[in-house]
């Protein structure tokens, strides 16, 4: 496999561990560091080949952004259904 | 040409090509030509525009829209509306456009030209990615690699510091949002400093916005790509402000 389809492996690979993470983060209610995982997650999801992934974080991000994060599980939920 | 006087003065809008233009991997616009180009939105009049491109003078202004003009790259708002758009539809429809195209995977990436140069025998260039997000940092070092670069990575305000002075890279990859500074700063205290101030900078951001490119090109930026991009893409821009092929 060449090198870089290694690491887009390896990213889609760890997608369900930074999901946890991200419901790990809301549930804390630790929403700077939420919405700067979500930041990270929307700026690259597409690099690495899942552009559906980075708009749901994107969407999540702008909501956390917004204050509402009554919104944020269902968001973060749409984030996993894009990455099934 | 019919220039139509709003009353604020002259209203402006992008033709197709402005738009190929700032979407392209190369420009050959000058940085307050490119300013202009970003400001103008078919609603905003030349006084705004002159009071948005501060410390832009007047004249530098006034010419800059001539050279657009001239180069069909902006027209008067009204051959818009000749047309029979209503200015105000279109700019939202645009709007909304990018919106669906960066959902689909575009992007912007805009990189101003470098002199031509060849690399010398022997020269290996290198390249400083100042990143935090380590997958993305390792996929952008990994493509680089295979592209022949030197690469090395920063992943803060600390690691790029220490990493200037261990040697000067020929071109960084700066985000914008870095977990200890603004990448804008950093662009900025660089511009500044001596023994950096001529290394091409190519801002790597998430935010797409008119005012962040802006924010960019006026601190020095020789380019800027937004996430999520294509590392082809990056790739072009990178040597764009290298003058490379």
């Amino acid at each position: 496999m060449n090198p870089l389809d290694e690491l887009r492996a390896e990213y889609r690979a760890e997608l369900p561990a930074k999901l946890a993470h991200l419901r790990e983060l809301l549930t804390k209610g630790q929403l700077k560091d939420l919405h700067r995982a979500l930041h990270t997650l929307a700026g690259s999801a597409g690099t690495f080949g899942l552009p559906a992934v980075g708009e749901a974080a994107r969407e999540a991000e702008a909501c956390c952004e917004a204050g509402h994060a009554e919104r944020l599980a269902a968001l973060i939920d749409a984030i996993g259904a894009k990455a099934a | 040409m019919t220039v139509v006087k709003s009353p604020g003065g002259v209203v402006y809008a992008h033709s197709g090509s402005a738009d190929v233009e700032l979407t392209g991997a190369r420009t050959a616009l000058s940085p307050a030509e490119i300013e202009l180009l970003v400001l103008i939105d078919g609603k905003t009049n030349v006084d705004e525009l002159a009071r948005r491109a501060a410390p832009l003078s007047e004249e530098a202004i006034k010419k800059a829209l001539e050279k657009l003009v001239r180069a069909g790259y902006i027209v008067p708002a009204a051959d818009v509306t000749s047309a029979g758009i209503d200015p105000g539809d279109f700019f939202s429809s645009a709007e909304q456009g990018v919106a669906s195209l960066k959902k689909n995977g575009y992007f912007v990436c805009i990189a101003h030209a470098a002199a031509p140069r060849k690399i010398v025998k022997d020269e290996k260039l290198s390249l400083l990615v100042v990143e935090d997000d380590e997958q993305l940092a390792k996929l952008v070092r990994t493509y680089f690699k295979m592209e022949g670069f030197e690469t090395r990575i920063a992943g803060s305000r600390a690691a790029l510091e220490a990493a200037l002075r261990e040697a000067k890279p020929s071109v960084v990859l700066l985000d914008v949002m870095l977990p200890d500074a603004d990448g804008l700063d950093l662009l900025a205290a660089m511009r500044r400093h001596p023994a950096v101030k001529e290394v091409p900078i190519v801002m790597m951001t998430a935010k797409s916005t008119r005012e962040s490119v802006l924010q960019g090109i006026r601190r020095g930026a020789n380019g800027y790509v937004t996430k999520p991009f294509n590392v082809d893409v990056l790739l072009k821009a990178v040597k764009s402000v290298l003058g490379v092929k």
